[in-house]
C-alpha cells in the first residue's frame, strides 16, 4: 500500500511533472491568470491522465507496438473531447475562458509521457494512481501560480475581492504585469528555484 | 503481431470510440444548446441596459423583458416595449466579431452595446468584450456623418484594426436598420 501511496505523492514534489520534468508549461502559462479556470483545468488534466492511464494499462497487452502511439492518441483524444463537451454543457462560462486549452490537453506532454513511461508497463490500478498523482502534481503548480497571479494581478481570489478598498485608498495598485503570460513563467521559475534550493540542503 | 491483427485492432478501436463520442454528443447537445441560447439572451438583455443577468436567470428575465421578437431577414428584439436591440456581425483583425446594439425608442441614442469575438488578440482586440469598452456606448447619441450614421467612442490603443472593425460593423448595421425602422413607422 505504501508503494501505491508513493505513486500519488512522488509527483507532487520529488517528481513533479511541471517543476522537475518541465512538462506542460504551455498551458500552465495560459490558464493561470485566474484561480477558477486553473482549478477546472487541473481537474480536467487529472481526469484525463488518470483515465487514459487506466485504459491504456488495461489494453497494454493487446496494443500492437507498431501503432501504440496512435492508439494512445486515440484514447487521449476521446477523453479530452468528452471532458470538453462536458464542460460546454455544465460549466459554460469556465469552458469559454479555457477556450482552446481544454482541447490542447491532447498535446500536453504529461499525458502521453505517463502513458509511454508508466501505463504501458504497469498494472491498471497502479497506472490509475500514477495518473491521479501526476494530474495533481501538475494541478498543484497551476493553483499556486494562479493564486499569486489573481491575488496580485486583480486583487481577488475566485472572483471575490480580497484586497480591501482601504489599501487602494492608500495608493496600492494591482500589478497588471501579473495578468500577462510572462509573469506565469517567472513564478514557475521561482517555484523551481525554491524547490531546488530546499532539496540541496 | 501480423498486419492483419493491427488493422483489425485499429478498426475495432475506432468503431468503439466513435460510438462513444456520438452517444456523448447526443446526450449533451440539449444542455449545450441551452447554454448558447442563454448566452444570446444575456447579450441581448445587456445591450438593453439590464446588466444583472447570468446563466441561471437568463431564460426567465428574457421572457419577462422581451416583449417583441422579429425574425427573418432583419431580426431585432424589443425589450420592455421601448428599447430595440439589433444584432451585428463584422470582421475584426483575425476573425469575425459580433455583438448587439440597444437603441432607445426614438432610435436616436444608444442604450448599451455588447461585443464578442472569435480570435482577437487577448489584452488588445479582445478588450472589446470588457465592460470598460462597452460602457462607453451607454447613452451615446447617433451622429450623422454625411451618408453614414455612427457612434463615436475611444478606440483601443494597439488594436486599431479591431476598433475599426467595430466601427464599420455599427455603421453598416445602422445603415441597414434605420431606414427600415423609419419605413415601418
Amino acid at each position: 500500500m505504501s508503494n501505491n501511496l508513493k505513486l500519488i505523492t512522488a509527483p507532487l514534489r520529488k517528481a513533479n511533472p511541471v517543476t522537475v520534468l518541465i512538462l506542460g508549461i504551455c498551458s500552465a502559462l495560459a490558464v493561470t491568470a485566474k484561480l477558477k479556470p486553473a482549478i477546472v483545468m487541473a481537474l480536467s488534466v487529472t481526469v484525463v491522465t488518470a483515465l487514459s492511464n487506466l485504459v491504456i494499462s488495461l489494453l497494454r497487452k493487446g496494443i500492437p507496438s507498431k501503432i501504440r502511439i496512435i492508439v494512445q492518441l486515440i484514447v487521449v483524444a476521446t477523453l479530452v473531447i468528452l471532458v470538453d463537451q462536458f464542460l460546454k454543457a455544465f460549466m459554460y462560462d469556465v469552458s469559454k475562458q479555457l477556450s482552446v486549452f481544454v482541447g490542447l490537453i491532447i498535446t500536453n506532454c504529461i499525458v502521453m509521457g505517463r502513458l509511454e513511461a508508466f501505463a504501458m508497463s504497469h498494472r491498471p490500478w497502479e497506472s490509475f494512481l500514477d495518473g491521479i498523482g501526476n494530474g495533481l502534481g501538475y494541478g498543484s503548480i497551476l493553483v499556486i501560480v494562479a493564486f499569486v497571479r489573481e491575488l496580485f494581478g486583480s486583487g481577488t481570489l475566485l472572483g471575490y475581492q480580497v484586497i480591501t478598498q482601504g489599501l487602494y485608498d492608500f495608493g496600492y495598485v494591482n500589478n497588471s504585469l501579473m495578468i500577462l503570460p510572462p509573469m506565469a513563467l517567472i513564478i514557475i521559475g521561482i517555484i523551481i528555484w525554491l524547490q531546488k534550493s530546499e532539496e540541496e540542503k | 503481431m501480423s498486419d492483419r491483427y493491427i488493422f483489425r485492432y485499429i478498426i475495432i478501436l475506432v468503431a468503439i470510440v466513435s460510438i462513444l463520442l456520438s452517444a456523448a454528443a447526443m446526450w449533451l447537445q440539449p444542455y449545450q444548446r441551452r447554454n448558447e441560447l442563454n448566452e444570446q439572451r444575456i447579450n441581448i438583455l445587456k445591450a438593453a441596459g439590464i446588466t444583472d443577468v447570468d446563466n441561471h436567470n437568463a431564460e426567465q428575465l428574457f421572457k419577462q423583458h422581451c416583449t417583441n421578437k422579429h425574425e427573418g431577414d432583419m431580426p431585432y428584439y424589443v425589450i420592455d416595449e421601448s428599447i430595440t436591440v439589433i444584432p451585428m456581425r463584422g470582421n475584426g483583425l483575425w476573425g469575425p466579431i459580433w455583438g448587439y446594439l440597444g437603441l432607445s425608442e426614438d432610435h436616436k441614442t444608444v442604450v448599451s452595446a455588447v461585443f464578442d469575438h472569435k480570435s482577437e488578440t487577448p489584452g488588445l482586440g479582445a478588450e472589446i468584450t470588457t465592460d470598460n469598452y462597452r460602457n462607453q456606448y451607454n447613452g451615446k447619441h447617433l451622429l450623422k456623418n454625411g451618408d453614414a450614421v455612427t457612434v463615436e467612442v475611444d478606440a483601443i490603443a494597439g488594436a486599431t484594426r479591431t476598433s475599426k472593425g467595430v466601427e464599420e460593423m455599427i455603421e453598416r448595421t445602422l445603415k441597414l436598420y434605420l431606414p427600415y425602422f423609419e419605413n415601418e413607422q
